[in-house]
């Protein structure tokens, strides 16, 4: 398998952000309350994971030692703010939604880790590929969580507007605690013990 | 006065910003297995807090706002509080060595931290005023403070608990976690 | 050499003011661009409101924190934001006033209640009581007043009376004292 395929790969399992290095957890566990949370801020962790390690692998022969954090912060900023801007213009109600986690996506562990530890020591194609990696695996660990989440918390499922199903005695009276902040931190810890149980994740 | 004790019980325990806002985790999964890691990097927490809560709100007010870049309050933020805790840490070190070796060490991993960035961009947010955003600060570094020593007190206890081998660390962890946010849940309606 | 020596050691600060001077172009570049649009559909919500609460309005205008809402030329009434203090933060109302003694109704624009209980209070249900009601009755029945709070959310029903109550007649008093002043 070529590098750059196997820099993907492991950015879904053995190296996934959420479940395995732990980085992120700030944004998974507030905004994955639904899928539609979940989408949208995968979607802008992407633009800004994508954007930073394509710039800091393109420009990574010129940047000194010293002044290479500083560096990557304000490019990262910038493209935080830029999507920042973007959504309020174009995607009021996610930018609403999102609220103060989207500006947090600038110190987000996973963006600013993989530029640290990848993009500056990586070329371009490797680092794009590490970048789309890790944002599926993100993607995915969102999905799982907030499918959870929705579910016991809302009683139904419904992406976009589009209602897919209802669940017969949820959707009167469903669990709300699982979309207030106790129950993210219940589903994220057990479904962390139950991919390491099932040997999907190492121990 | 009343303004000013809302705001701190809010940001310490109703609001309490690693159990309800989910900010800081990083650490709280990280630095809370003991007792006196744990302490130490509440402290290093609020005071960088309210060192950083002070300067962006002067910052904010007297340049960001009558210039109407508000917009780019990320970057200014970030570079702040990451200087602002070189500044310190090299501070600290010259001056005061036994401060240093008690928390000094957590300076550099506070400035990735999304509980110094996530208050300042409260306190803008909700427009407090200096004071207010001073308090809301100090009640956010005591509350964070409380949540480790909470859960590093936990902690210490568990490892001698034989939990089951998947469970063992991140899981447990986060379980404790829930029902700690439960616990913090009695703190609504206090005011 | 000197030139040299001097240009290699000050070469990463002059890379990071480099790199921070396009940054800060490429962001005023897109905030001019998206900043007025921002703008617009924050007023736009706002006319949304307005004119859902005062069917016939044609203008208004913003003074003193008070909206004056027109139809053709005559003054159909007055609005203004309540925040109350509600179980989980702020609740931001939008009041209409349609005289001095009347609520026209209200709008709630957001809150951060507990979902599937006080978020209850956007609910047609809840707010529909607050429609053609006079300012003293704007409390909940328990507290003396006309509205039934939501079963299991007294404190975000009473938040939203409360501050509508109060509010208004903060609000009344102003436009009274506007009215004597000119």
């Amino acid at each position: 398998m070529s590098t750059s395929k196997k820099e993907f790969v492991k950015g879904l399992i053995t190296t996934n952000p959420v479940f395995v290095l732990l980085l992120g957890l700030c944004p998974a566990l507030a905004v994955s309350t639904s899928i539609d949370n979940a989408l949208g801020m995968t979607l802008a962790v992407f633009i800004v994971l994508l954007g930073a390690n394509v710039i800091i692998a393109a420009i990574r022969g010129i940047v000194p030692s010293i002044t290479r954090i500083p560096i990557f912060i304000v490019i990262i900023a910038t493209l935080v703010t830029l999507v920042n801007l973007l959504f309020n213009a174009f995607l009021p109600d996610l930018h609403a939604t999102l609220g103060i986690y989207l500006p947090l996506v600038v110190v987000n562990c996973i963006v600013l880790g993989r530029a640290e530890a990848f993009a500056s020591k990586n070329p371009m194609v490797r680092s794009i590929a590490d970048a789309l990696g890790m944002t599926v695996g993100f993607m995915i660990a969102m999905l799982m969580i907030s499918f959870i989440r929705q579910m016991l918390g809302t009683g139904e499922m419904s992406v976009f507007g589009f209602h897919i199903f209802s669940l017969p005695v949820l959707i009167d009276s469903p669990m709300a605690i699982f979309i207030l902040p106790p129950g993210g931190f219940l589903i994220m810890g057990l479904l962390l013990a139950l991919l390491r149980w099932k040997g999907v994740l190492k121990l | 006065m009343n303004e000013l004790i809302v705001i701190f019980l809010s940001m310490a325990l109703i609001n309490n910003i690693i159990l309800v806002r989910y900010l800081g985790l990083c650490p709280f999964l990280g630095v809370s297995r003991e007792l006196k890691p744990a302490f130490s990097m509440g402290m290093a927490v609020t005071f960088v807090m309210f060192v950083a809560s002070l300067s962006t709100w002067v910052i904010n007010h007297y340049i960001l706002i009558p210039f109407d870049i508000q917009y780019m309050f990320i970057i200014v933020f970030i570079l702040v509080i990451a200087s602002l805790v070189q500044v310190i840490e090299l501070f600290i070190k010259k001056t005061n060595f036994s401060l240093y070796s008690a928390f000094g060490i957590y300076l550099p991993l506070i400035t990735t931290n999304c509980a110094v960035l996530g208050v300042t961009i409260i306190n803008m947010m909700e427009s407090y005023t200096l004071l207010g955003s001073l308090v809301s600060a100090l009640g956010s570094g005591l509350g964070f403070t409380l949540v480790m020593t909470m859960m590093a007190g936990i902690r210490e206890k568990l490892e001698l608990a034989d939990a089951p081998r998947s469970m063992k660390g991140a899981p447990i962890a986060l379980i404790t976690a829930t029902l700690l946010g439960l616990a913090f849940f009695g703190f609504s309606g206090i005011v | 050499m000197q030139i040299r020596e001097t240009l290699r050691s000050t070469y990463p600060v002059i890379l990071l003011a480099v790199v921070v001077a396009i940054c800060v172009t490429i962001l005023t570049g897109v905030g001019n661009i998206t900043l007025p649009r921002i703008e617009a559909m924050e007023k736009q919500k706002v006319e949304k409101m307005l004119s859902e609460m005062f069917p016939r309005m044609t203008g208004y205008t913003f003074e003193d924190e008070i909206y004056s809402v027109y139809s053709g030329d005559d003054t159909v009434g007055h609005a203004f934001i309540a925040i109350g203090k509600g179980y989980g933060g702020n609740i931001n109302i939008l009041v209409g006033l349609e005289d001095e003694q009347t609520i026209k109704g209200i709008i709630v624009v957001s809150h951060t209640e507990t979902p599937g209980l006080g978020s209850l209070i956007t609910e047609d249900f809840f707010t529909d009581q607050f429609t053609s009601v006079t300012i003293d009755d704007m409390a909940l029945r328990r507290d003396g007043g006309q509205i039934d709070a939501i079963t299991g959310a007294t404190i975000s029903s009473r938040a939203v009376a409360e501050a509508v109550r109060v509010t208004a007649w903060d609000k009344v008093e102003l436009l009274r004292g506007n009215e004597a002043g000119t």
